[in-house]
């Protein structure tokens, strides 16, 4: 069996089990923890008959093991169960939809934020310890460190409250749909960009400053190639490397950034769900938000280790060595 | 002390970041009794006034609360959970990743596995889940489940460090002298490795204000009365248009902190990887 196919099983397999682990744990928390769901459907004032009746309705009567196992059951044929809160609305009617504007925006923001941090990377790289690098350095340094509701709040109130660019919270109004309002992701998308350029960035600058000081560069500009084409041919090629994996590795960052960005804009994806279900102690509705979160969170790692084993011909060709 | 002064001003921007550190640490201490007003009194004549006005310095909110009281008295929860949390989740780190990288074998496995399932979760998501499912969150449960969220990565990093050591020929003359496991990972080992730790560290101080700020945007942090920056963000985010001010000045306070902190924690690693 091949590296990748093994690398593969393996991961599938531990994201298996971190999936049964994580469902089982939030079904017992919300058990153990004080507070009726039924009751908060109804409100306060409801009939204690009324309660016990609602109770007994969505099934919340049967012992916690019998719901666990009823709703894995249900799960494994592609059942995500009905919402609690929003009495009793499939959540696979809901969901998908989410999950989709959620995608959008995180495409949106990676096509925004990989060409410009690789490029402005190099670009410090290349003119290591001059002003530009140094503009770019600090700006990357405190770029990374703000949350996206912070460089959110900043963007907001530049574009969409002085200088009235693009709306201030990215609702999709009634009827229509996302592709009909595009001009409500820049902000979000942006907000996402500000976070993750101080990473690829940084990255990018001291991965290209150790390749342009290796021995095969600077015998191609003795050479007396061009300094573009050595820059763009033979430098980026392997100061590529690095910066893919650590795309990868904040792919968490993105989706916790997510959640985040979907809160203070509004906007309809699969994060602002997830915020929803927490306040409202929807379990269902809470499982299915982080299972789906925890697999394409998972995917894409994997995702990044076969690419960049991919790239790298000798992690390739070396088989198992690792 | 020479070599640090001497740093120092080879980096003067980690000054400016130390500056700032300092300057909310002074804030957090003696701040709310400087401020003319307290976090929680409603000034009814002057809801959403703009900077300036009737002495509120930054402004107030819609319920006519002082932006700069508020501000000044939120720094201590966060500045108190992000200092325990880096503190805890390095601790835990260190004991969970020595014991693994040091015993080897199955021990390590299992760890290497049961950190997997850990991370296969974004840090965000997990503490606000967990957070927002106990609900009505304080400094104890914030810094607990931040930390628990965080000693995946402190862990790996301290596995890490204990491994590059262990072969070391210090490490077995100990063995051999009959020491016991425990004398050899904390007293043999941990001194020669308190540079990599003490980097991680600093850098967990910045990640966890980050992570306080988010969850209490979120709304699963710091429960009011006590004000929370990232909680002041959202609570005034309806009034962005008619008072800025409002959410401006906690987003600025968040942003001096992190940069700050992270300026300081480059600073440190730059120094302490120069020594070696």
């Amino acid at each position: 069996m091949n590296r990748i196919t093994r690398l593969v099983l393996q991961r599938l397999g531990s994201l298996l089990a971190t999936l049964v682990i994580m469902s089982f744990i939030i079904f017992m928390l919300v058990e153990i923890m004080p507070g009726d769901v039924a009751q908060m459907i109804l409100g306060q004032s409801a009939t204690e008959e009324a309660v016990a009746a609602l109770r007994e309705a969505r099934g919340l009567n049967d012992p916690v093991l019998q719901r666990y196992v009823r709703w894995v059951g249900a799960l494994a044929t592609g059942d995500l169960g009905e919402s609690i809160y929003m009495q009793g609305v499939a959540i696979n009617s809901i969901l998908w939809r989410r999950v989709g504007h959620s995608l959008v925006l995180a495409l949106a923001a990676f096509i925004l934020f990989v060409p410009l941090s690789i490029f402005l990377g190099v670009l410090a790289g290349v003119k290591e310890k001059k002003p530009t690098d140094s503009v770019i350095s600090f700006f990357g340094l405190a770029t990374m460190a703000l949350p996206e509701f912070v460089s959110g709040v900043i963007l907001i109130t530049v574009f969409a409250v002085t200088l009235d660019w693009f709306p201030i919270v990215s609702v999709i109004p009634i009827g229509e749909t996302l592709f009909g309002n595009l001009d409500i992701l820049v902000l979000p998308a942006l907000s996402i960009t500000f976070v993750m350029f101080g990473y690829v960035s940084r990255m990018q600058r001291s991965s290209m400053i150790s390749v342009m000081n290796s021995d095969y560069v600077r015998a191609a500009i003795l050479k007396g190639m061009p300094r573009r084409y050595v820059i763009f041919r033979h430098a980026l090629k392997n100061a590529l490397l690095p910066t893919i994996t650590i795309i990868g590795m904040n792919m968490g960052w993105l989706f916790g950034g997510l959640v985040v960005v979907e809160t203070l804009f509004g906007f309809p994806g699969m994060g602002s769900l997830l915020m929803t279900a927490i306040k409202t102690r929807d379990v269902p509705l809470i499982e299915a938000c982080v299972l789906l979160i925890t697999v394409i969170y998972s995917l894409s790692t994997m995702v990044t280790d076969i690419m960049y084993s991919y790239l790298n011909p000798r992690i390739r060709y070396q088989g198992g060595q690792r | 002390m020479k070599y640090l002064l001497y740093q120092l001003k080879k980096h003067p921007l980690a000054i400016a970041g130390i500056a700032v550190m300092l300057v909310w640490l002074f804030l957090a201490f003696f701040g709310p009794n400087l401020v003319p007003f307290t976090h929680t009194q409603m000034d009814s004549d002057h809801q959403m006034v703009a900077p300036g006005v009737n002495g509120h310095l930054l402004g107030t909110d819609s319920l006519g609360r002082d932006i700069l009281a508020r501000v000044v008295y939120g720094s201590r929860s966060i500045l108190t959970v992000a200092l325990m949390t880096s503190l805890f989740s390095t601790v835990i780190g260190v004991i969970i990743g020595f014991s693994a990288g040091y015993f080897g074998g199955k021990a390590d496995t299992a760890f290497l596995r049961a950190m997997d399932i850990l991370m296969a979760i974004p840090p965000l998501v997990l503490s606000m889940v967990i957070l927002g499912i106990l609900g009505d969150s304080n400094i104890g449960s914030l810094t607990i489940i931040v930390s628990i969220a965080f000693v995946p990565a402190t862990a790996r990093v301290a596995r890490g460090v204990l491994l590059t050591e262990k072969s070391q020929e210090y490490v077995s003359a100990a063995r051999i002298r009959g020491e016991s496991h425990l004398y050899i990972m904390f007293v043999e080992i941990l001194p020669n490795t308190t540079g990599p730790i003490i980097v991680e560290a600093t850098a967990r101080f910045a990640y966890s204000i980050m992570m306080v700020a988010s969850l209490g945007f979120l709304g699963v942090g710091m429960q009011p009365p006590t004000p929370d920056w990232g909680m002041m963000v959202i609570e005034n985010k309806p009034i962005i248009s008619n008072a800025p001010w409002a959410v401006l000045f906690p987003a600025l306070a968040i942003a001096s902190l992190v940069i700050a902190i992270s300026i300081f924690s480059d600073f440190v690693s730059k120094v302490l990887i120069h020594e070696r």
